[in-house]
């Protein structure tokens, strides 16, 4: 059954889900100005995409979906195209990272920096991989056959591990 | 480095991205009307990149139109059917190009995020690319800008200057126009012509559409 975009559930449902919009945001968004406005982006893009949602599928895998083609775009497009909206009360806030330039977690940023190293989709890819989601769902949302999911994987962490080791020297 | 290190760092950066809250998200998200005032907003902003674009193209290619019909209305004479048939062509061409222009706008606000990357970012990249197709559609008009003024008359006074130069000059046009309308794809974007051709600044999303379609065949098919 489709869901409607102004059904209060839904909107819940986004927010339960407010931590897949962060990391993605995370992922293609340098800076914070331009992470809340992909933020933002991205939430009206789920409410505009609300009808085609199907309460039979997983809400995350069809949010995901919705979530990583706005990043997509908008990290190609040079974020042109989506301005702040100019009115305050209406402004998402997005505080800054909380331990930012601490060191102790050092190696979860070298990761963090060596994802940012990847080109656009095998970003989504690895997200998708480390969010534990299975080859089938990875190859729906990214549109690719599963034995490519396969390769692409492993060739994937074969860069990272090769990355995190070159910052580690 | 084992997958398990690996999965064990993404789990540590994820608490550090979860923890970095979105201060105002659960008023702003319930606030419906946000939303109401955010389609209208965002709609607007929409315009002002590919679809506006586009639109403006309609409206000028329909001013042409009707020109070009208002021309070939007040011509329908036998004397002046090198005008005629020329102007018609002409037109042809254009109303063409204005239904392709048209078509794609219609595309743009059918574009559906929820599918998958490949097809979303396959027809987003196809819609920026399709301007080139209404451009190589338009490329064959040429030949008939230098037939129009072709008369009977002409050809029997002046023979001469009429098949050494003026007939010479649209056959080569007509080569030329067909030339760049067979080769004027995404597979030459990388000849120097081709760069040549195209080399304005409201050139590049083009290029860089292409080059993206290029990106999105290559991963599908497992080669980058």
């Amino acid at each position: 059954m489709p869901a409607a975009s102004n059904d209060p559930d839904f909107l819940g449902l986004i927010l339960e889900n407010k931590g897949i919009i962060l990391k993605i945001c995370h992922l293609y968004c340098p800076d914070r100005q331009a992470r809340e406005d992909l933020t933002q982006e991205i939430i009206y893009q789920l409410w505009r995409s609300g009808k085609s949602y199907n309460r039979e599928h997983r809400f995350s895998t069809w949010m995901y979906r919705v979530a990583l083609n706005v990043a997509i775009s908008f990290y190609r497009g040079g974020r042109k195209q989506i301005h702040a909206l100019p009115l305050l009360s209406f402004h998402l806030e997005i505080e800054d990272d909380p331990d930012e330039g601490e060191v102790y977690k050092e190696r979860a940023l070298w990761l963090q920096a060596c994802i940012k190293e990847l080109k656009e989709f095998d970003r989504a890819l690895i997200l998708l991989y480390f969010e534990e989601k299975s080859y089938k769902e990875i190859s729906e949302v990214l549109g690719i056959s599963e034995t490519n999911v396969a390769t692409r994987i492993s060739r994937i962490k074969e860069r990272l591990r090769q990355c995190i080791l070159n910052h580690q020297k | 480095m084992d997958d398990l290190e690996l999965g064990e760092l993404w789990k540590q950066y994820n608490q550090k991205i979860e923890r970095a809250n979105i201060l105002n998200l659960q008023s702003w998200v319930l606030q419906l009307q946000t939303f109401e005032y955010l389609q209208t907003e965002k709609a607007r902003s929409r315009l002002n990149a590919l679809s506006r674009w586009k639109k403006w193209m309609i409206a000028l290619g329909l001013l042409w139109v009707l020109f070009l019909v208002f021309l070939v209305a007040g011509s329908l004479a036998w004397s002046k059917i090198f005008f005629v048939v020329s102007v018609a062509a002409i037109l042809g061409f254009n109303i063409y190009a204005v239904l392709v222009y048209i078509y794609h706008t219609v595309l743009i606000a059918a574009i559906d995020n929820s599918e998958s990357l490949m097809e979303v970012q396959e027809k987003t990249a196809r819609l920026k690319t399709s301007t080139l197709q209404a451009t190589r559609i338009l490329f064959l008009q040429t030949p008939f800008y230098a037939t129009f003024f072709w008369s009977f008359q002409w050809i029997r006074e002046s023979p001469v200057s009429f098949w050494l130069i003026t007939f010479p000059i649209a056959l080569l046009l007509t080569v030329g126009a067909v030339w760049l309308y067979r080769n004027i794809h995404p597979g030459n974007s990388d000849k120097k012509w081709f760069k040549l051709l195209f080399s304005g600044k409201e050139w590049t999303s083009v290029i860089r559409a292409m080059d993206y379609l290029k990106e999105i065949e290559e991963y599908k098919k497992n080669n980058i």
